[in-house]
């Protein structure tokens, strides 16, 4: 097994990370910025290198730095958690020529699912349904009305260059395709300098749906259901739960083996997450592929009895995946809490933690790192703690997630806690009937 | 605030030798100052560029907005100045196992002068002085591990 692994993150997922290691008798390195010191990341570990000043690119996005840190510290692999370099195909490279195990995919797979026209022919291939769409730009306007009637309106024009919703036209019927095709383009090359198109099908309001998989060395591709992460606010999740209230075992199935049939034509090594569209009529498109181990993991990990953290750690030393999946027992949500002012369109709240007190009791996990008297910094996201809950049935997991929330005491900053009370009122939530647009409806 | 003349200012201390600018019209004082603070040589080509940051005040508020990257250093006689490394690494005396050390207790040094080497990822990073004075303190061993803004030597000010 591995002697040593280096943490190259902060936050929760490096405390979640460290307490795996330590149950495998394995060394932690922290790393940390000067606006870290006083993390508990740091205090857990075995040793801690300061790398950087507070700003990410100077510390935690800095490959020299975290690189260097695993060698004077003696570390032989690194673990990247989520966010900063865990989806960096040149920091995997690095690490590699380095003689450091990164613990998630070689370069070549991450660099193959980010590259977003070449993960969707893989699963193309592999009969996995994709969103139907134009095969890459398409510059005549002929020709896209013609595949815009083959698909079957309603449509999206999307910039190829863009994002944050430039450039981007629904178009609900052939009379307006013209128009806003023209449109489309104009705005794109005004935002973008560029203004390629493309078009696919327009999933109205759909819900989004992931499966987690892990694969290993020796060529075996598991998944572990599904998670529905719906909830979401300008794209970012806020709340997540597995089971999916609109998935049964008949779909789980079906989306699970498309997820692991195109893991395994990659020979996907690791723990990744392939994110679908589901639409109305329960038809599932694949979006795309994130080639490492999630923000909301644990619901996983309870409903379906599975330490993914310690399933990527001993794969990537080489052995087989240890715990198979098997079904769902129960259900978990998880509540993302944030430091932000749901009151105030919620903007960030940095500042000192005064009083604090975590939910106990049966079926409550807390994965934080955030102590009474800790000072929140300012330059990095806000999320402080996720509170996950469990139950025999999703009814029986939301009367515990009030239960727990209305525990939760975290003073001198405001949080997210109170918005998760009001979504756990909400009768459509209660229904399980939501999809991706339930915030703008809230 | 006339943001194209600030620009303008940055510019010019930017691709001058000046290190220092500070200019006052009308109640509004503008001061602009280019650290170059330990940089380091390195053997293959890739210099760290000095960057000038523009540091504003206002004449008659007492806050002051610049954000300080350096530890509070414990509290330092005035005429003691430390040198903190700028990277992760392992720390040499010398450029090479058998050589001599770059410098010793007691040593001269001027602005520029090489104090010691900081390896990192195989590359030899020269830690320069950013200071005149005499060294009085060497804070690390030779051959240990440091961190970033670990402190390597105190130099007294001449």
């Amino acid at each position: 097994m591995f002697n040593k692994i280096l943490i190259a993150n902060r936050g929760e997922i490096a405390l979640r990370i460290i307490r795996t290691c330590k149950e495998l008798g394995i060394k932690t390195v922290a790393v940390y910025s000067e606006a870290d010191k006083d993390s508990l990341h740091v205090t857990f570990a075995d040793e801690a290198v300061c790398i950087g000043p507070p700003f990410g690119k100077d510390s935690y996005l800095k490959i020299p730095a975290i690189i260097s840190a695993a060698q004077v510290t003696g570390a032989d692999a690194i673990h990247p958690g989520y966010g900063f370099l865990a989806e960096n195909a040149n920091f995997s490279e690095i690490c590699l020529e380095s003689g450091l195990k990164f613990i998630g995919p070689s370069p070549e797979m991450i660099k193959a699912m980010g590259d977003k026209a070449f993960a969707k022919d893989t699963m193309k291939k592999n009969e996995v349904p994709v969103i139907p769409g134009s095969d890459g730009v398409i510059e005549d306007i002929e020709e896209a009305k013609i595949l815009a009637n083959e698909i079957g309106y309603p449509v999206i024009i999307k910039a190829s260059a863009g994002g944050g919703g430039k450039g981007m036209r629904i178009v609900w019927e052939e009379a307006e395709f013209q128009k806003a095709f023209q449109t489309a383009s104009t705005e794109a090359e005004a935002a973008f300098a560029n203004g390629a198109v493309y078009i696919e099908k327009f999933i109205e309001n759909p819900r989004h749906i992931e499966i987690q998989i892990m694969g290993d060395q020796h060529g075996n591709v598991y998944h572990y259901g599904e998670r529905d992460c719906s909830i979401q606010r300008r794209h970012q999740k806020l709340l997540e739960e597995s089971p999916s209230p609109a998935v049964d075992e008949d779909l789980r199935n079906r989306m699970g083996d498309a997820a692991v049939k195109g893991a395994h034509s990659v020979n996907y090594e690791g723990a990744g997450t392939i994110e679908f569209l589901l639409d109305k009529h329960k038809n599932f498109y694949f979006m795309e592929m994130n080639t490492r181990i999630q923000v909301e993991h644990p619901v996983t990990e309870i409903v379906y009895d599975v330490d993914l953290v310690r399933q990527q750690i001993i794969v990537a030393y080489g052995e087989k995946i240890e715990t198979k999946p098997r079904k769902p027992n129960g259900h978990a949500i998880e509540f993302r809490i944030n430091a932000e002012d749901p009151e105030h369109n919620f903007r960030p709240s940095p500042g000192k933690i005064t009083s604090l007190h975590f939910p106990g009791g049966f079926g409550v996990r807390n994965d934080s790192h955030i102590y009474q008297s800790y000072s929140i910094p300012p330059y990095y996201d806000s999320l402080i703690a996720k509170l996950i809950v469990w139950g025999r049935n999703r009814e029986h997991a939301i009367m515990r997630g009030k239960r727990a929330l209305n525990e939760f005491i975290i003073e001198g900053i405001k949080t997210t806690i109170p918005f998760h009370l009001k979504v756990l009122e909400d009768e459509r939530f209660k229904s399980g009937n939501f999809d991706t647009s339930f915030l703008e409806k809230f | 605030m006339d943001l194209d003349l600030i620009k303008k200012l940055v510019k010019i201390v930017d691709a001058s030798g000046v290190t220092d600018l500070e200019i006052e019209e009308n109640g509004m004082k503008v001061k602009i100052a280019k650290k170059i603070r330990n940089t380091h040589v390195v053997t293959q080509a890739q210099i760290p560029f000095p960057t000038a940051q523009p540091v504003m005040h206002q004449a008659s508020s007492k806050t002051d907005e610049t954000t300080k990257p350096v530890k509070e250093a414990e509290q330092l006689p005035t005429n003691l100045h430390e040198i903190r490394s700028p990277i992760v690494g392992t720390f040499y005396r010398s450029p090479a196992p058998d050589a001599d050390s770059y410098v010793q207790i007691g040593s001269e040094v001027s602005s520029g002068s090489v104090l010691c080497i900081v390896e990192a990822m195989k590359l030899m990073n020269e830690i320069e002085s950013d200071v005149s004075g005499k060294i009085v303190k060497i804070l690390v061993e030779n051959g240990k591990p440091v961190e970033y803004n670990q402190p390597l030597f105190l130099i007294e000010l001449t």
